[in-house]
Formats: structure tokens, C-alpha cells, sequence
């Protein structure tokens, strides 16, 4: 049983009074990645609250449906349009935010029969409002306890670690979807050589039977050679 | 004991404050891929709010709406399908690799749906690692604190790992269908050069017998 450090315990619920979310440096930047199918004709909206002084970076790719592109629209809490994308078929954006909600929309009304398989990322950073207070407030804490200093500095590092990991993630997520893309194409490439050499060798063995055969009927009807 | 539930829902709610978020009609089923490598655990968590035509706001609590959550895998077979109430969190492992689809439909009984009768949605979707309760774990000491976050860690590196492997394979997957395709262009130019050759030959051959036997030739 690891006897309780007061003096340490105290100086965390202190912590924790002064910032009602968790502290700062322990906040990882959020971010959020969502596959899904537009169908044809539609659109789809989602918002995200954003604080001030924050960054949000939207990045999409259309991963399947012909013409991989969809149109994109990015819209500041006020309702002004902060980007436009008309049938791009990938994009990244990053907006210094300020507090309220954002909206961004993928619109495929343009395209009254194929859907499109649309991946999208969220990466928000900053997004801890007491950053700058918990700085400060760390100034004043002296450890008393060696343990409690050393365990604070594994914690960094486990929370630099944290970070570097979300990193790997999001760029792991961000070559999936390349990948998937590429794959799709390449499905379909596949099929379309199948499908249309067969359809062309049916057509050429059609065409050269009803040749020869309507040849021969010219012959069947008149008795005479033609000149 | 009390307060600390209080707390841990009172950061669940306002964590929510910060989620992505969506609307959806009454009856509209809204739908999200997920591809994800096998013997991986996502969980989901959400809360939806329903537009109130009075106070022309979306409501904070709406009792007896439920949204009920269905999980296809891959091979078109029904991984989870169940009512949770209008906030819930549901979590699946998968058993094989592929592309997931996690359903979201509300059992509204309204069968018309009024003019400006929406759902608003919020979603927070975690693949291969769990919620990492922030106040929980601050108020734990300093080392049950260490511990939780290295086991967070481990979580996520074993995360990465897996996706690494199955992006191998779907990598070979990808390879052997382009070299697939190579091939079958080759092997259908040189069928195609062939029939015509054939063709060409049967066509002349009984054209020349048709007109020696009609005496022509």
C-alpha cells in the first residue's frame, strides 16, 4: 500500500478546481475521422462546437462512385462560406476558430445516380481554454515529494508519447483512406476489362454472322449475279 | 461516492459539448463505414436531442426517445442490434476484417414528420482504445494515474500494430487484383486478335463456297 502524499493530493485537487476539464498539457488534441455513403442527389451536413483561438483542420477524400468528386462548403458560426471546393475529389483546410459552431457540408446533388463513399478527418488543436493558467500554476507547485516530481515526469513523457501516437494514428487513417481509394479504382478498372472485352467479342462474332448471312440472303432473292 | 458519479456525468455531458454532430429526420437511418482489422473493439458513444417546434430550441432531455443501433459486418451478418435510450454508449468486437456499418435509426412513432422535426445527433466514435475519463483519472493518485495512462498507451500501440498488419493486407489485395487486371488485358487483346483471325477466315471460306455453289464464281 503506497502511503497517501497529501501535500501532493491537496495540490491536485487545487488543480482541478482551477480548471473544471482536465488540465491542459493532459488534453490530447481531439480529432475524429467518419467514413460514410452519400447517396446520390443529397447532402450532409455535420457541425463541430468549436472555442476561440483554436484550429480546426477538415481534411476529405470521395473514396468510391464515379467521378470520385463532391462539392465541399465550409461555414463559419456567423454563416459566411469560409471555403468552397466545387468537385474536388480530396481536400485539406485548417480555420483559426473562434467560438460557436461550424459547419461544413459534402453535396452531391450534382450527380442524379451514382453515390459516393466520402471519407472525412477532424483534427482540432488548442482546444484547452485554461492552457496558459495551467503553465503558470505548475511555476508554483514545489514538489515536496521526490516521488511526486519523478512521477510528474513520467507523465510528460507518457503525454508527449500520447501525442506522437495520435500523430501515427491520424496519418496511418490518412494513408488507409488513399489506399482504399487506389483500391477502388483499381476493382473497378478490373471489371470494366472484363465486362467490355467480353461485350466487344460478342459484338464482333455477332456482326461477322449477321455479314455473312445477309450476304447470302442478297444472293437467295434474285437469281441473277449483281453487276 | 455520490459526488464523484455526479462529476464523472457532469464531464460525460459537457464532453459531448464538444463532439461532432449532425441532423437527421425522424425515421432516417444514418449510417457510418468503419474498416477495421479483425478482433478489434470500437466504442461508440452518443446523444441525441429532439427540435422542439414551441420553444424553437432542440430539447436537453427527451424522455422515451430511444435510438436503436445495428452493426453489419462484413459478410452481411447482424453484429449488434439493440434500443438504447436517447444518451448511450454501445461497444462491439469484430471477428473478421473489413468494412463495418454502424447504423443509428430513432424509434420515433411519429409516422409524418413535421415541418422542421429533426433529431440532432452527436457522435464520438473510438476504434481500439477506450474513453480515457480525464477527471477519473486525475483524481486518482499519482501512481494509479501513471499506471492508467501507460495501459492507455499499450492499448493504442497494440491499436497501430493491428492496423499496420491488416493494411499489409489489403495492400496484397489491392497488388494481386492489379496484376490481375494486367494480365486479363493481355490474355483478352491476344483471345480477341485470334477470334478475329478465325472469323475472318470462316467468313471468306463460306462467302467462296456459297458463290461456287451458286454457280457465280
Amino acid at each position: 500500500m503506497v502511503p497517501v502524499p497529501w501535500p501532493g493530493l491537496l495540490l491536485g485537487c487545487l488543480g482541478l478546481l482551477l480548471s473544471p476539464r482536465a488540465a491542459a498539457e493532459f488534453t490530447p488534441s481531439l480529432d475524429s475521422d467518419f467514413t460514410f455513403t452519400l447517396p446520390a442527389g443529397r447532402r450532409e451536413c455535420f457541425y463541430q462546437p468549436m472555442r476561440k483561438e483554436a484550429s480546426l483542420e477538415l481534411e476529405y477524400q470521395v473514396l468510391d462512385g464515379a467521378g470520385l468528386d463532391v462539392d465541399f462548403h465550409l461555414l463559419s458560426p456567423k454563416g459566411e462560406t469560409l471555403v468552397f471546393d466545387e468537385r474536388k475529389s480530396d481536400g485539406v483546410h485548417t480555420v483559426e476558430t473562434e467560438d460557436g459552431d461550424y459547419m461544413f457540408c459534402f453535396d452531391n446533388t450534382f450527380s442524379t445516380i451514382s453515390e459516393k463513399v466520402i471519407f472525412f478527418e477532424l483534427i482540432l488543436d488548442n482546444m484547452g481554454e485554461d492552457g496558459q493558467d495551467q503553465e503558470d500554476w505548475k511555476k508554483y507547485v514545489t514538489g515536496t515529494d521526490l516521488l511526486d516530481m519523478k512521477l510528474e515526469d513520467i507523465l510528460e513523457s507518457i503525454n508527449s508519447v500520447k501525442a506522437r501516437l495520435s500523430k501515427s494514428v491520424q496519418i496511418q487513417t490518412l494513408l488507409r483512406a488513399f489506399e482504399a481509394r487506389d483500391r477502388n479504382i483499381q476493382e473497378s478498372n478490373f471489371d470494366r476489362v472484363n465486362f467490355w472485352s467480353m461485350v466487344n467479342l460478342g459484338v464482333m462474332v455477332v456482326v461477322s454472322a449477321v455479314q455473312v448471312y445477309m450476304l447470302k440472303s442478297l444472293f437467295e432473292d434474285k437469281r441473277k449475279s449483281r453487276t | 461516492m455520490k459526488s464523484q458519479l455526479i462529476g464523472f456525468l457532469m464531464n460525460f455531458w459537457i464532453s459531448f459539448s464538444l463532439a461532432l454532430y449532425f441532423h437527421s429526420g425522424e425515421r432516417e437511418e444514418k449510417c457510418i463505414i468503419e474498416d477495421i482489422p479483425t478482433d478489434t473493439l470500437v466504442i461508440g458513444n452518443y446523444k441525441v436531442q429532439r427540435w422542439d417546434i414551441h420553444k424553437q430550441e432542440f430539447l436537453e432531455s427527451a424522455p422515451g426517445l430511444g435510438m436503436f443501433v445495428t452493426v453489419t459486418t462484413p459478410s452481411a451478418e447482424v453484429l449488434l442490434s439493440k434500443l438504447y435510450g436517447p444518451q448511450g454508449t454501445f461497444s462491439f468486437t469484430s471477428h473478421l476484417s473489413g468494412e463495418h456499418i454502424i447504423c443509428l435509426e430513432s424509434n420515433s412513432t411519429r409516422f409524418v414528420s413535421f415541418g422542421g422535426s429533426k433529431l440532432r445527433i452527436h457522435l464520438d466514435i473510438r476504434v481500439g482504445e477506450h474513453f480515457l475519463d480525464e477527471s477519473v483519472v486525475q483524481a486518482k493518485d499519482k501512481v494509479n494515474e501513471v499506471n492508467i495512462r501507460l495501459e492507455h498507451l499499450i492499448e493504442q500501440v497494440h491499436h497501430i500494430s493491428k492496423e499496420q498488419d491488416y493494411e499489409r493486407e489489403r495492400e496484397e489485395k489491392f497488388r494481386k487484383t492489379s496484376e490481375e487486371t494486367n494480365s486479363n488485358i493481355l490474355w483478352w487483346a491476344i483471345v480477341q486478335t485470334l477470334i478475329l483471325i478465325s472469323i475472318g477466315i470462316w467468313q471468306i471460306k463460306s462467302l467462296r463456297d456459297f458463290f461456287i455453289s451458286k454457280k457465280l464464281v
